[in-house]
């Protein structure tokens, strides 16, 4: 048996020390270790997006990491983000412009789409085709994500003014 | 696959023939041989182990030498296989002599491959093929430096590169073609075209 | 025809679990005890098996189990024919040879399953592959399907004379005849290459076997719950309900996933009952492309005999259809081509032939389009050639030809997949074509913009195509609705649901019958411990087919309710209506029973009950049609070619589309969408690419290119023509697929006329940058 290591990752706030082989990735662990399986597995090769979670603020891959790397860092996943029955903006938006349809991928874009609207309070379309490029979804040809997060942005805008 | 090429050798024709009828030579030139042994004189047998990155993998492969006309030409049949999947290849070799003293090598050779190496690696595998041969052909200029030092009573010190250099040889002469493709795999993608490589030299330097 | 909730864009009842992560998907199912499976698959394409040595691999630790196919013995054997043969076709040939479990003697492709290995962990299974030593000797491959049926190819079935599987010729008219009367006859090659469904999630199969109520219970994602069901409990010699299949969320399916005889469909139950632990599979993004079936792997001699007015008398295709190593879904794709090749078109004189190979290639079955799309590209191919050569414009002669809407229902003379003669049911095929125009801007920018483009020395084009799409089809589906203490409905169904919004069309189309709230209707599809008839998701037949049967169980619910509604409030039925969740009495709603109580009373546990009567606020329905029921539409789109890079980028986009009454028309516009999406992938992007040993070149997402968002159309328009089909109650037909289709037609048409009208003559689909490069070089050579 390879030799176990602990590790120390702060989950959505949570903190959680557990011991796994260095070979683990970090989206298993979080799937199968932790039972947070709102984050997918759509290609193992860190190119359809799906597993996308935030590390220490930013969007990356959780398949093309290994959990030990994640040992002192901070990780957010979908589930930080609401529940069904009080959902962020963002999945707000995405609900009402049928923007989703198998869901499958669902929870990377929106890891990705969460710091990027911290950063483009109010995007172009140009801007969200950009941001998206690099998370794949085989049902929606993408068309209707462009009006969600610009949905979202306004709806974001509006409760900060509240 | 096809490919082809020419590599010129600073030593006479019956020097460069000995050196790759040497089975340790021949391994230095393929890092991560672990072993070639010569079933007979026209068959040989081979395991290599290539670790490039988090990868590795295992390939075992056979060689036969036919069509031999020593030291001028040979044809040689190469079959690897392992878990990144298979390679087959029939290798025509030819040797020159030159008027400088040198001689001048050229290769063609089909190289079918299967599994892993095909199906995830094929757009790779060309230039890491290219890159590998070149690798092994410094490697063996400098053992046949060496070993005409030796005869002429010098010492001229030959240590094959580790697998580590090897890889990073070939690494980096990917990167030059290949910066902008998908980081991270792509380096896990050299490991088993190395190892393909591996035996593709190996039977370029049976040849030999 | 809309309603409250019928008809309306109302937001998806399932996206708040799935966009909070609550959705459960296979793999996020957990059970005390599981163990985890992989399979070591084939690397040679065509090589015969001399022996698997997997002991070294049983000594590893944490690993439970190895299997090869002699463990398997006397339990090892094909798989059922999915799709049974074409006998209903005169004269056709059908060799059937299914899917083998896993390799014995033989592989026939690259990625065909030589071993299982069960372990511990996903990890450990797949470490055990470096310890299985297998010796096979390998044979040559068959790829190319002209040379698969030259005397002495490899031949991938032994027992069979040639790769030939299957012939059927099929002829409405005398295309001989027409020809020889015809101004041009023009005759091309014309060639489809593969695409992958690539559902973004994987397939998967997770089993549990009781030992003690001798039960089993599979989570599946599969599109065909109830196929699965049956064929597991007979190949176990269980009773189906000893076997439940339930799907959880399914992340895409698009076809492959109607399979039910692959690997894990057969081998891991009977594993699961030896080793008695759950074992679950997960399929990898490389298994998936290599192994899983794909679709699109044609080659067509196609003629189109006309008049000098440009109206067509007849069109003749012989076509070689790539069927994989394996026939195991019969000739639904090749047969749905037949039928789709001359469907929008008066073409009174049509012969078309398929001569369906076997190779040494994954498995051909549906993919969303499913031989819909090769029909529509040579048959438009054609028409674009012919208005070449008459110097005539595309949209004209295509107005020409189209099917009247005075001509339905019009019998087709060719057989479909459901064996049954195709007949257009409804339709108004130059309405679509006229709109699409109109959105699109042809007129303007054929007169005034492309000459100013071209001056300006840019290259843009326009294309416009037309397209059916045969949908709903049978046998049938069922239904059960019912109503609950809790005052909600339940509703379910056989077939199961991939993410096209059941959850929300089901409620409202039950919701709207029941008078209650879309969010009260909870839907459950592909469990078949709650409903167990029915045949799957196929064919876009959800709404259609299934759709109705919900429609026609919630209006017997309805009848059962207002019977005896009329008892428990003293009035006549016909005083009584359902409203907002209760029976009131009509004109005077403070008269009232809520739905709850009244399910409570249809479930009398004392005293007498109506000889006769069913008990419950409940019903179940079945629906079947005649025939399936034919959607369509027009493509146009402007695209943008930069004759440098042979980058081609669509501007805009028009579609206009006819699926009978719209349910919900934001979904329906999504499934356009994602259709289109696929479609544009089909055209430029996505390509299966074999070499001619049968190795798969492209089994990842680095290779095999999935379209982006910055792939698709600055400006997508959309329009719809809506005319009811008057196969179901509800005017219904299916939309599926329906974007998948025209879209390589027409951005091969719209490519050509950016670059070199008539010069440039394309044949062939998929495209990418450096395929229309040398395509372009060619043409200008001549």
């Amino acid at each position: 048996m390879t030799k176990l290591y602990t590790i120390k990752v702060k989950v959505n706030g949570t903190e959680y020390e557990r011991s796994v082989e260095p070979r683990l990735l970090l989206s298993d662990f979080i799937r199968h270790d932790l039972g947070l399986s709102g984050t997918h597995v759509g290609c193992e090769h860190g190119l359809c997006g799906a597993c996308t979670v935030l590390f220490d603020g930013e969007p990356m891959r959780s398949c093309l990491i290994f959990a030990v790397q994640a040992n002192g860092h901070e990780v957010q996943t979908v589930e930080s983000l609401g529940t069904p029955e009080h959902m962020h903006p963002l999945q707000e938006a995405f609900s009402e412009k049928h923007a989703l349809q198998c869901g499958f991928c669902t929870p990377g874009f929106l890891m990705t789409l969460v710091p990027f609207l911290e950063k483009h309070p109010d995007p172009t379309e140009e801007e969200i085709r950009e941001a998206i490029d690099g998370n794949l979804c085989r049902c929606t040809g993408y068309q209707n994500m462009i009006g969600a997060v610009q949905l979202a942005a306004k709806k974001m805008a509006a409760r900060q003014e509240v | 696959m096809n490919l082809e090429g020419e590599h010129v050798f600073k030593g006479p024709r019956d020097e460069v023939y000995g050196m790759f009828r040497d089975p340790e030579v021949l391994a230095s030139a393929l890092p991560g041989t672990q072993s070639l042994n010569m079933v007979d004189s026209n068959h040989y047998e081979g395991t290599m182990n290539v670790r490039i990155g988090p990868v590795s993998g295992a390939f075992s492969g056979k060689l036969e030498i036919a069509d031999e006309v020593a030291p001028e030409k040979c044809t040689l049949i190469v079959e690897g296989k392992g878990a990144p999947g298979f390679a087959k290849g029939v290798g025509h070799v030819h040797f020159s002599e030159q008027e400088d003293g040198t001689t001048l090598l050229k290769y063609s050779g089909d190289v079918q491959i299967g599994g892993t190496l095909a199906s995830v690696g094929q757009r790779m595998i060309d230039s890491v093929a290219k890159s590998m041969i070149k690798t092994a052909f410094e490697t063996l200029d400098k053992a046949l430096e060496a070993r005409l030092a030796a005869k002429a009573g010098q010492e001229v010190e030959f240590k094959a590169p580790t697998e580590a250099q090897f890889a990073a040889g070939v690494a980096k002469d990917m990167a030059k073609g290949w910066t902008q493709i998908a980081e991270v795999r792509m380096v896990l993608y050299v490991i088993p075209m190395a190892i393909l490589l591996a035996i593709i030299g190996f039977i370029l330097s049976k040849c030999n | 025809m809309s309603g409250k909730v019928f008809g309306q864009s109302v937001t998806r009842n399932e996206d708040p679990y799935l966009l909070t992560g609550k959705a459960e998907f296979i793999d996020d199912i957990e059970l005390p005890g599981m163990l985890h499976a992989a399979f070591l698959r084939s690397d040679y394409a065509h090589a015969r098996i001399k022996s698997i040595d997997v002991s070294q691999a049983l000594k590893r630790p944490g690993v439970v189990a190895v299997y090869t196919a002699a463990d398997f013995g006397d339990y090892w054997r094909p798989g059922p024919l999915q799709v049974p043969p074409p006998t209903a076709i005169k004269g056709s040939v059908f060799h059937a040879r299914t899917l083998v479990p896993i390799a014995k003697d033989k592989v026939r492709f690259s990625g065909e399953p030589l071993a299982l290995i069960i372990a511990e962990s996903r990890y450990i299974a797949e470490d055990a592959f470096d310890d299985i030593i297998v010796e096979m000797e390998p044979l040559d491959a068959v790829v190319d399907l002209e040379k698969a049926l030259e005397p002495g190819a490899p031949l991938v079935h032994e027992d069979l004379e040639s790769n030939l599987a299957a012939h059927v010729v099929q002829e409405r008219g005398n295309y001989e005849e027409a020809a020889a009367k015809a101004d041009y006859v023009i005759k091309r090659r014309i060639s489809v290459d593969r695409c992958a469904g690539a559902a973004m999630e994987n397939r998967g199969l997770l089993v549990d076997w009781n030992d003690r109520t001798r039960e089993m219970t599979i989570w599946a994602s599969t599109q065909a719950p109830i196929p699965l069901r049956n064929s597991i409990a007979a190949r176990l010699g269980l009773f189906e309900s000893q076997v439940r299949v339930i799907t959880p969320y399914i992340g895409g399916g698009f076809g492959p996933k109607i399979m039910t005889s692959q690997a894990d469909d057969v081998l891991l139950p009977i594993v699961a009952m030896w080793l008695n632990r759950p074992i679950k599979w997960i399929e990898d993004r490389r298994e998936n492309f290599l192994a899983t079936t794909s679709e699109r792997d044609q080659l067509h001699y196609a003629e189109i005999a006309v008049t000098k007015d440009g109206i067509i008398l007849g069109v003749k295709d012989m076509f070689y259809h790539n069927t994989g190593a394996y026939d195991p879904y019969g000739m639904t794709v090749p047969l749905n081509t037949q039928t789709h090749t001359v469907s929008n078109y008066n073409v009174p004189n049509f012969k078309t032939e398929v001569k369906m190979v076997f190779s040494n290639t994954m498995v051909v079955t549906p993919v969303r389009g499913a031989g819909r799309p090769y029909g529509v590209y040579v048959m438009e191919r054609l028409i674009d050639y012919a208005a070449c050569e008459l110097g005539m414009d595309p949209v004209e002669i295509r107005r020409r030809n189209l099917i009247r809407s005075d001509q339905y229902p019009l019998p087709t003379g060719i057989i479909g997949q459901d064996f049954v003669e195709g007949v257009l049911d409804s339709g108004d095929y130059p309405e679509e074509l006229r709109k699409a125009v109109e959105l699109i801007g042809y007129e303007k920018f054929i007169k005034e913009e492309q000459p100013r483009l071209r001056a300006e020395g840019k290259h843009k084009g326009i294309g416009v195509v037309c397209f059916t799409e045969g949908t709903s089809v049978g046998p049938y589906e069922g239904a059960r609705v019912t109503v609950g203490a809790n005052g909600k409905v339940n509703v379910s169904t056989g077939i199961s649901t991939q993410g096209q919004g059941h959850f929300t069309v089901y409620a409202q189309i039950a919701a709207e019958e029941l008078g209650v709230d879309v969010r009260d209707v909870n839907v459950t599809t592909g469990d078949t411990g709650h409903f167990h008839w029915g045949a799957g998701t196929f064919a876009s037949r959800g709404t259609g087919v299934a759709g109705s049967a919900i429609h026609l169980a919630a209006s017997k619910v309805r009848q059962k309710a207002i019977k005896l509604g009329s008892k428990l409030l003293g009035v006549p039925e016909d005083q009584v209506e359902l409203c907002d969740g209760k029976v009131c009495v009509a004109g005077d709603h403070s008269r009232f029973i809520s739905l709850g109580e009244m399910a409570m009373k249809a479930n009398p546990t004392r005293g007498t009950f109506e000889q006769g009567a069913e008990p419950g606020l409940e019903a179940v329905a079945y629906f079947g049609p005649p025939y399936g029921s034919t959607g369509a539409g027009a493509l146009a789109m402007i695209v943008d070619v930069d004759p440098g890079s042979m980058d081609v980028k669509i501007e805009k986009l028009a579609i206009v589309h006819d699926c009978g009454t719209l349910v919900n028309p934001m979904l329906v516009e999504g499934q356009i969408l994602g259709g289109l999406s696929m479609g544009i992938g089909n055209a430029f992007y996505e390509q299966l690419k074999y070499d001619e040993n049968g190795q798969l070149l492209t089994a990842s997402f680095m290779d095999y290119l999935l379209p982006q968002a910055t792939d698709m159309p600055d400006e997508v328009l959309l329009g719809h023509v809506e005319r009811p089909s008057p196969l179901n109650e509800l005017g219904m037909k299916g939309v599926g697929e329906a974007g998948a289709i025209p879209t390589p037609a027409c951005f091969a048409q719209a490519v050509e006329n950016a670059l070199a009208d008539c010069k440039l003559q394309i044949a062939e689909t998929p495209l990418s940058p450096s395929r229309l490069f040398e395509l372009v070089k060619k043409s200008t050579e001549k």
